[in-house]
């Protein structure tokens, strides 16, 4: 019984540290689009987070607050309406204000929103997003 | 209209659009403040009031965006819309396959349609109650909505006209009925034949003018758009069966064009009698 727990704490311990680059490197990866979304028309900024870290790129940073709190609220009504409704995986969240939108969306682990002017090209940047 | 006739109006129409569009799931309507204003008999009143604790967040700070006027989920079995309409949000859960624009008719012009006419019709009795004590007529919107939508390409209400009670009635001449209003919703119409001073209406619809005016042959209809545009076409039955009976007039480019409007819009159509 011994050896078994010790097989399975190696097994642990090997797979933590794997998990954990590929996450980073996910990361990396999803940033680097960003920073390329970043400078299509309309767009003023994005919000990306995952268990370990967070980056927020906004153009007006008074606004940082009440975006990350809509970003955070729009991904967990993503997910609490699908459960509801049964409507399976959320691919992606969309909020249209009068003056931004806001698009949400979930890769692995990674929450991001992206803010655009209002009539920026959502579908553009939703292509691209696709592809990650 | 109290809250409770204004509601039920509100709850038949969403299950009759349900009825005309099965591809939406559910529906319901609710306020700023969280207030159900009315749902479809699929959806559970528990799961409205979750919906709308799970938009909470995105209502409160909503501000930061200029306030919202929409919010679509897409999830991989289906759909959530949400549609802000005056005060009230209008939710609309379909299916991943549903024809998007035929839903988004549905909601963003059908239902505001519906909305303003409930609303036209509530107003009218306090009107009227003011200049004649006599009770209150009934109200006749259940009956309407309860009508299945398909068979109602949604006739304009017609204005209100002064009544003195104390004059004696002048008797009707024996003249034709006022040509009807239809509101229709305008899509395109394409191919190389196709005549552009011509629109196509629902056979039913010409059929049921044909049937008022029994003795008149109808070739042609006024089009009035809600910008005060008007003109005068030739008007043909819808050829195409998935046009039929869904409140529609097919309209060439060159007329929408002259009319500055375009596919979706709504517009007032009327019989030209001569």
């Amino acid at each position: 019984m011994v050896k078994k727990r010790k097989d399975v704490q190696h097994v642990v311990a090997l797979t933590e540290p794997i998990t954990a680059v590929e996450e980073a490197t996910t990361a990396n990866n999803i940033r680097t689009q960003l920073e390329d979304i970043k400078n299509y028309e309309g767009v003023v900024g994005y919000i990306l987070r995952n268990s370990s870290s967070a980056s927020i790129d906004l153009k007006d940073p008074t606004k940082i607050i009440d975006y990350a709190i809509i970003s955070s609220s729009s991904i967990d009504a993503g997910q609490a309406i699908s459960e509801l409704f049964d409507l399976g995986q959320t691919k992606n969240v969309a909020v249209e204000g009068k003056n931004v939108k806001m698009l949400s969306f979930t890769v692995e682990e990674n929450k991001i929103s992206i803010f655009m002017d209002k009539n920026a090209d959502s579908e553009k940047i939703l292509k691209k997003l696709r592809s990650l | 209209m109290d809250n409770e006739i204004y509601s039920f109006a509100l709850r038949t129409t969403l299950n009759e659009i349900q009825n005309l569009c099965p591809d939406i799931k559910n529906s319901f309507i609710f306020k700023e403040d969280g207030e159900i204003v009315a749902g479809d008999e699929n959806t559970p009143e528990k799961t409205i009031v979750r919906v709308i604790d799970s938009f909470d967040g995105i209502l409160e700070k909503a501000e930061a965006l200029g306030g919202v006027e929409g919010i679509t989920l897409e999830s991989s079995k289906g759909r959530v819309n949400v549609c802000r309409m005056n005060d009230f949000y209008l939710v609309t859960v379909t299916m991943a396959n549903a024809d998007k624009n035929y839903v988004n008719t549905i909601t963003r012009v059908l239902f505001p349609t519906v909305l303003k006419l409930v609303e036209k019709i509530n107003s009218a009795p306090f009107k009227n109650e003011s200049r004649e004590p006599e009770p209150r007529p009934e109200i006749h919107i259940p009956e309407a909505m309860a009508k299945p939508a398909e068979e109602m390409p949604i006739e304009e209400p017609r204005p209100e006209r002064p009544t003195r009670t104390l004059e004696p009635e002048t008797k009707p001449k024996l003249t034709l009925p006022e040509p009807q209003i239809n509101q229709l919703i305008v899509e395109n119409i394409g191919g190389l034949l196709v005549p552009s001073d011509t629109v196509r209406i629902d056979n039913e619809t010409l059929l049921h003018w044909q049937e008022l005016y029994e003795d008149r042959k109808i070739e042609e209809a006024e089009i009035e758009t809600f910008g005060g545009q008007s003109t005068r076409v030739k008007i043909k039955p819808i050829k195409d069966s998935k046009f039929e009976g869904k409140g529609i007039v097919q309209m060439p480019e060159k007329i929408q064009n002259a009319l500055e409007i375009r596919k979706g819009e709504l517009v007032r159509v009327k019989p030209v009698i001569e």
